[in-house]
């Protein structure tokens, strides 16, 4: 069992143990490969999509067709890049769950309390993030696929297709924005964690064993 | 470039470890105008579907989106110098406590050399720290002209996609826009990869800290091989790297062809297939640092645990 003890410079909970992985780092070591593999397949899709319109476009294909592809094309690219971060997430997740982990094995190896760092702030706000973006880019996606299926051979349809993919264009953008931010924040807290182990392990010859 | 290097510099054995680092509140700082700069573009880009702004404008909105991206990217290169300066504070840190943490062993007698199997995957056991993979040799050289070359190219595209904006000739308006493009992204892919060079440089890091730590105890080197994630790593974020130089050739082609529409319908995916390339292979990466990471802590017990 794990208590809270209070540190000067560091928020930490105390064990004989280690605690291993938390809730995120468990999703991180599991889902790091789908992802990847995903953001690989949909990468794919997108570059044939792109392709395939391009052939249209040289050839004078109809001009609905042209705007489709157009939607369909960068819902499945922004879907390989959601994918992509999520895996970077995961894998940066995975990172952390190892130093936690670790750490509080090499404490229980030596014989002294184990100190685990709470959750940091950068962590709770990358999870956030993480969550907003992708919730962001994946509805910014369906949309595009719902627009498609939705646009007709007329002037006015297809100045409606192109208004709505010049806004979900912008919501794209930003939803990638606060992924790549979220990413930045989840690596300021390795920063953060490997402040702890230098400290901990330089205080740990000088305490008394405890098992 | 000597202020990029002074910002990995190894501290002293003897720093405090509890001092703080403000490059990581700078990397944030930096982080956060990266994001506001993509927010101004989201409201140029509903302006533009709305009517109340002129379609050209979307050329600015571009520009600005792709060089907030490139800000973020540069706070996240930023946040990874910092990784690098911390881990050699704890290398130098478990260099201090090891020696008198670890059980008291008879010197082992008869040691078989060469590969061993950990849990962590197939290594190898030496006398000495093996020295740095030609990867990661060129990793701590190359991260630095690719940080520095990366954001100013994504400079020069938004100077281009303002001047895009302003164009009134078709012709020239055609150019600046191919020109536009290609550059933003031969910047971004330069940028991912400044920052798959400095996830290089700190699995350099591990490895040279975890042999110096050991060979400092009198003891038996383990080191872990190259991972196949860090082979495959290799792979990706040079072909990333290629398609990322070759959009912008194709670019540069496609600014005076004369179905520019045709040429531009499969540039953009592949500008961002290049993209999408260099941030897989920096996932891999990423699990490459991961697995050394649990190797490390596997040997630090190991050594604790029985004095080998």
């Amino acid at each position: 069992m794990a208590t809270a003890l209070a540190r000067a410079d560091f928020k930490v909970e105390t064990s004989t143990r280690s605690l291993g992985y938390n809730l995120p780092q468990r999703m991180g070591r599991l889902l790091w490969f789908p992802m990847f593999l995903m953001a690989l397949m949909f990468f794919g899709a997108g570059m044939a999509l792109g392709i395939a319109r391009a052939n249209e476009i040289s050839d004078g294909g109809a001009a609905d067709t042209i705007v489709t592809l157009q939607h369909v094309q960068a819902g499945l690219m922004f879907l390989g890049f959601v994918s992509v971060f999520s895996a970077v997430s995961f894998a940066i997740a995975r990172i952390l769950g190892q130093f936690r982990a670790g750490g509080g094995e090499v404490q229980a190896a030596a014989g002294r309390t184990v100190q685990t760092l709470k959750m940091p702030g950068t962590a709770k706000v990358f999870l956030m993030l993480m969550l907003v973006a992708m919730m962001t880019i994946v509805v910014a996606s369906i949309l595009h696929f719902v627009f498609a299926a939705d646009i007709e051979n007329t002037p006015a349809s297809l100045a409606d297709a192109e208004d709505r993919f010049v806004v979900l264009e912008g919501v794209r953008r930003i939803g990638t924005a606060i992924f790549l931010f979220a990413i930045l924040l989840g690596l300021a807290t390795i920063i953060r964690v490997l402040r702890f182990q230098a400290v901990r392990m330089r205080e740990l010859p000088d305490e008394a064993t405890t098992h | 470039m000597t202020a990029l290097a002074e910002l990995v510099r190894r501290r002293p054995p003897e720093a405090d470890p509890t001092r703080k680092l403000r490059v990581r509140n700078v990397a944030i700082a930096v982080g956060l105008a990266g994001v506001a700069l993509v927010t101004v573009a989201l409201v140029g880009n509903i302006l533009v579907a709305s009517g109340d702004a002129a379609a050209d404008n979307l050329f600015w909105t571009f520009g600005l989106s792709i060089t907030g991206f490139g800000t973020v990217k540069l706070g996240i290169a930023l946040v990874l110098t910092g990784i690098i300066v911390r881990l050699w504070m704890r290398v130098d840190a478990v260099r201090a406590a090891l020696p008198r943490l670890k059980a008291d062993a008879e010197p082992q007698g008869d040691v078989q050399y060469g590969n061993i199997e950990t849990p962590y995957g197939k290594g190898t056991l030496t006398e000495k720290a093996p020295g740095l993979l030609p990867p990661q040799a060129m990793a701590r050289i190359m991260w630095k002209p690719m940080i520095v070359m990366g954001p100013m190219l994504v400079l020069l595209g938004l100077v281009l996609s303002l001047a895009t904006t302003g164009a009134d000739d078709p012709d020239t308006s055609q150019a600046l826009w191919a020109w536009t493009q290609g550059t933003l992204f031969l910047g971004e892919a330069m940028l991912l990869s400044g920052i798959s060079f400095l996830l290089g440089t700190i699995l350099a890091g591990l490895r040279e800290g975890g042999g110096e730590v050991q060979e400092s105890l009198g003891l038996v080197v383990k080191t872990l091989r190259m991972p196949t994630s860090a082979k495959v790593f290799l792979v990706f974020m040079f072909t990333g790297l290629m398609l990322g130089i070759a959009q912008f050739v194709l670019y540069g082609i496609a600014a005076y062809v004369d179905d520019p529409a045709t040429w531009f319908a499969w540039l953009g995916p592949l500008r961002e297939l290049s993209l999408g390339i260099l941030l897989s292979g920096i996932v891999l990466a990423l699990f490459t640092i991961g697995t050394v990471l649990g190797f490390q802590h596997w040997r630090i017990r190991q050594i604790i645990e029985t004095g080998r």
